[in-house]
């Protein structure tokens, strides 16, 4: 009954077979996301990021929500999970906590990740098991035609808010900071290569890694808040002289989620501390001979 | 010479009213007597009213009985806060401390006891170990010589129990328990209220319960995750699995909700493992959006609930069988989820091996429904025979079927393989959406048909699982009952008396309690005129749900009562001489 830790079946963790390309990441099912909706940018600079990465798609558990946004795994060859509303991050976590060997994503909206599913995002924080979280963030419940999400800016009118919002949005990056997350950026689909290249890196972060894209909703957003515009509003971190290990700095640089449109990692631990599912193979390897010994 | 003794005890709970309970299971179960002790507290954390009671037998214990042999009174306010979970009868011998100053003539109940007798527990107590601490070992002496009960074994114990506190006071106990002992020599009881000693050369026997029992039953059926938040009274099975699940190569969530819990426990079992999680009602209320994705995306998984006293928060301390209708009906959707509940601790191994059982073969959640009293009565048991069981592993793609691999297959039994991350060839899109059988969303009326036959279908095998039904009594008898969970033990000692008494009558108990089986039940009413439900709801929801699905016979009756309030084996023996009577005169 006893099998060994290494038993999920993966063939090779180190070594990619032949090189991969955005084909292997690219499922036949093609995307009913409006013409022009940001998400379509986060699927291929996710297909690049993961072509970088070398990991075969099988070895991948892409895991999200419910939204526009969570519709996401469905697009790519990895075991894909379109779970409920809110719950991505606790199913991605009982699958990298069942199989740590596993690659696992995690992808939704910002109502999904920040309203109903907010309570959660604390929790994933400090476990702090190996996991990748993209929010696609457009300020507005896609799916269910604009509603308020929890990062509409005050005053805004949307289908549920007819004379205005009279909340503060809720700050994703002050957010997960403050809770200690160990890997924070934010980009925008208008910068592909920019976009691609943080995926990738907070894939290689080893620890709880989160990813804020401004993925604008073309059919319910804010017009000013469009892929266009964003091009000419983004504030590249490592241009204006960032340095990603200073977490005093990058707090002070998240206060300006809302107004100024920074686009790099604000944070990266230069020192992550042990992740939890690392701890989890220590544990089973420190109590699993006894058994053994005892039959 | 009795053969079947029933104590029942009651204090403050500084009184140490509880923990005597335990010295004596432990006694008894030494000298190979079967027992089931249970608790009950008020609802303070610490301190405030407790009590137990101890059922003893040298055959296996069914349930703890109805009217005490023995009340055990420390002080009578605490005593009569627990009302008709203790109660006392004209056969009750009734013991109780001096210092409450009540008259033995004037004792407040409202029958006239067999005997009487105030002792001077506290005054015992001081005089023997210096404090009143040791009143409970008084106690314990009282009982085990009055009644003959394992007096060398609780020595014993006592002796283990104090070792590590130092000399001093393990004497003072000593002389307490010796106290006690001497009193009861010097102050016989009239009549013989000795206990039949046990058969001989019993084998090793252990206390457990019904949680502890959940907890190594998932272990062995190979459960390698569990994800939950602590509740009343659930949380021991986590407790348990979090000490050895490691030592098995799985590993334990205690999450930050219970949705996050069975979240994980869906993740993990996406991830090919077998996983769990156990829960109480107001758990099982927000747990319920979460198993209906595992339904959608057909995902194995087992969600043991503790039943507790409800709504919301409810007697969070005491058993009930209400959360039949919850566990049956509180997912959205045409959905079946197989409900097992296992009808004693004992039973409590098994189920849960079953559970895990069905949701692997079956590709669904399985809900299990214990309950307070099973979950944290303890009961003396024989060992597991664990070479019983079979256990069963979900059906996986072979190498052939990953070529164009269809996690949805529509198949004969409704069961598709199951690939999990890892395999290559076997990737797909689990998800909460309608499915095409590749797993694609799709929202075609016909498609959608076609899964809900799938998902439903798929499961009427279960109701062929005759195995999962306990039958007993008179085949062609014109009067039954019908009981499940930890009541059932409750009916099936009524039926076992009545039937030694020349009635006629018979009993099923269903272990599977959904999908209904028809036909089981149909058979069992053939013969019936008259059929009495047993159950500890309010609503009476297995009787409800049997007459959703199945013809019943023309007096089809139920006795209910809310949790709290104890179901007695007399109360059916009643039930079943009246209909025994109407049937005969009819
Ligand atoms: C429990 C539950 N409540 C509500 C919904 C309806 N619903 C689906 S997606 C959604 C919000 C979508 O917004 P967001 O998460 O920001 O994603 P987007 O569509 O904008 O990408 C809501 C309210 C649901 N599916 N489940
Ligand atoms: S509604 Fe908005 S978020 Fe949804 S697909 Fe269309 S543009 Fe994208």
């Amino acid at each position: 009954m006893i099998t060994s830790t290494t038993d999920c079946g993966c063939e090779s963790t180190l070594v990619a077979p032949a090189p991969l390309t955005t084909k292997d990441f690219r499922s036949d099912l093609k995307p009913i996301w409006c013409p022009g909706c940001g998400d379509y940018g986060v699927v291929t600079a996710l297909y690049r990021a993961l072509v970088a990465i070398g990991r075969p798609s099988h070895e991948i558990a892409f895991i999200s929500g419910i939204g526009c946004s969570s519709r996401i795994p469905g697009y790519t060859t990895a075991y894909g999970f379109n779970t409920v509303h809110g719950r991505a991050l606790p199913v991605a976590q009982g699958i990298k906590m069942a199989n740590p060997d596993l690659l696992v994503l995690v992808a939704g909206g910002d109502g999904d990740g920040f309203s109903i599913g907010g309570g959660h995002v604390p929790h994933a924080i400090r476990r702090n098991l190996d996991l990748t979280y993209i929010v696609m963030d457009n300020h507005i419940y896609g799916l269910t035609k604009g509603q308020l999400s929890p990062t509409t800016p005050r005053g805004a009118k949307t289908s549920s808010s007819t004379y205005g919002s009279m909340e503060d949005p809720v700050n994703p990056l002050l957010y997960v900071l403050s809770y200690g997350a160990g890997f924070v950026a934010q980009g925008v689909p208008a910068d592909m290569d920019g976009l691609a290249k943080m995926i990738e890196e907070a894939i290689r972060y080893p620890g709880f890694a989160f990813v804020n894209v401004q993925s604008p909703c073309i059919t319910f957003g804010d017009p000013d808040d469009q892929l266009k515009i964003q091009k000419t509003k983004m504030r590249k971190l490592a241009a204006e002289g960032h340095d990603p290990s200073n977490w005093l700095r990058a707090m002070e640089l998240a206060q300006d989620y809302g107004k100024e449109l920074y686009t790099g990692v604000f944070y990266r631990n230069p020192n992550p501390p042990p992740t939890y599912d690392s701890q989890i193979r220590e544990r089973q390897a420190t109590l699993r001979p006894k058994v053994a010994a005892a039959g | 010479m009795l053969n079947d003794l029933i104590i029942g005890m009651a204090g403050s709970g500084g009184d140490g009213i509880v923990s005597a309970g335990e010295s004596l299971i432990s006694a008894l179960a030494q000298d190979g007597y079967y027992a089931i002790l249970t608790k009950s507290f008020g609802s303070q954390i610490r301190g405030g009213e407790s009590s137990c009671r101890l059922r003893v037998a040298s055959t296996p214990v069914l349930n703890p009985g109805g009217t005490l042999t023995v009340a055990v009174v420390l002080n009578w306010e605490d005593f009569l806060r627990f009302g008709g979970e203790l109660p006392v009868g004209p056969g009750t011998v009734v013991i109780y401390e001096q210092k409450t100053k009540v008259a033995p003539d004037a004792i407040p109940l409202a029958v006239k006891p067999a005997i009487v007798r105030a002792v001077p527990m506290a005054e015992l107590a001081m005089k023997s170990a210096g404090t009143l601490q040791a009143k409970n070992n008084v106690v314990l002496g009282l009982l085990a010589g009055w009644f003959g009960l394992a007096r060398q074994s609780i020595l014993e114990g006592l002796r283990k129990k104090f070792a590590k506190k130092g000399a001093e006071i393990l004497q003072g106990n000593e002389r307490a328990y010796a106290a006690g002992l001497d009193y009861a020599d010097k102050n016989p009881l009239e009549g013989d209220w000795h206990f039949n000693p046990p058969q001989a050369g019993v084998g090793k026997r252990l206390i457990t319960d019904g949680n502890e029992l959940c907890a190594s039953a998932a272990l062995f059926a190979g459960c390698k995750f569990f994800g939950g938040y602590p509740i009343t009274p659930a949380t021991e099975i986590m407790q348990h699995l979090q000490r050895d699940i490691w030592k098995h190569g799985g590993s334990l969530l205690q999450a930050e909700d219970e949705i996050a819990g069975i979240a994980a426990v869906v993740g993990a079992s996406f991830a090919g493992r077998k996983a769990m999680t156990a829960t109480s009602g107001p758990g099982l209320s927000l747990k319920s959006e979460v198993m209906g994705l595992a339904s959608l995306a057909e995902l194995p998984l087992v969600c043991v609930n503790v039943q507790r006293g409800g709504p919301s928060t409810g007697l969070p301390t005491k058993s009930e069988q209400a959360d039949l209708f919850a566990a049956a009906f509180s997912a959205h959707g045409d959905t079946v989820r197989p409900i097992l509940a296992p009808i004693s601790v004992e039973d409590m191994f098994g189920i849960t091996v079953e559970a895990f059982n069905i949701a692997e073969q079956y590709q669904t959640p399985v809900i299990v429904l214990s309950d307070q009293e099973i979950a944290q009565r303890k009961d003396i048991v024989d060992p597991v025979d664990r070479s019983r069981f079979k256990l069963v592993e979900r059906l996986e793609p072979t190498a052939a079927e990953m070529v164009d691999y269809t996690r949805f297959r529509l198949t004969e039994s409704g069961i598709s393989p199951l690939s999990h991350p890892g395999m290559k060839g076997g990737s797909y899109l689990a998800a909460g959406i309608e499915h095409n059988e590749h797993g694609d969303p799709c929202s075609s009326g016909e498609m959608h048909e076609q899964m809900n036959n799938k998902r439903l279908n798929k499961l009427n095998p279960l109701k062929q699982r005759r195995d999962l039904f306990l039958l007993e009594g008179d085949p062609t008898a014109e009067v039954g009952v019908i009981s499940w969970g930890s009541i059932a033990g409750v009916a099936l000692e009524a039926v076992r008396t009545a039937r030694a008494q020349g009635l006629s009558v018979k009993l099923l108990i269903p272990k599977l309690l959904y999908p209904v089986a028809e036909e089981v039940y149909q058979d069992f009413f053939k013969s019936l005129r008259r059929c009495l439900v047993v159950e500890q709801s309010h609503q009476g929801q297995l009787h409800r749900i049997i007459r959703m699905w199945v013809n019943t016979p023309a007096e089809f009756t139920s006795l209910a009562k809310s949790g709290a309030n104890p179901i007695t084996p007399d109360d059916v023996l009643r039930r079943i001489s009246a209909m025994t009577r109407a049937t005969a005169s009819a």
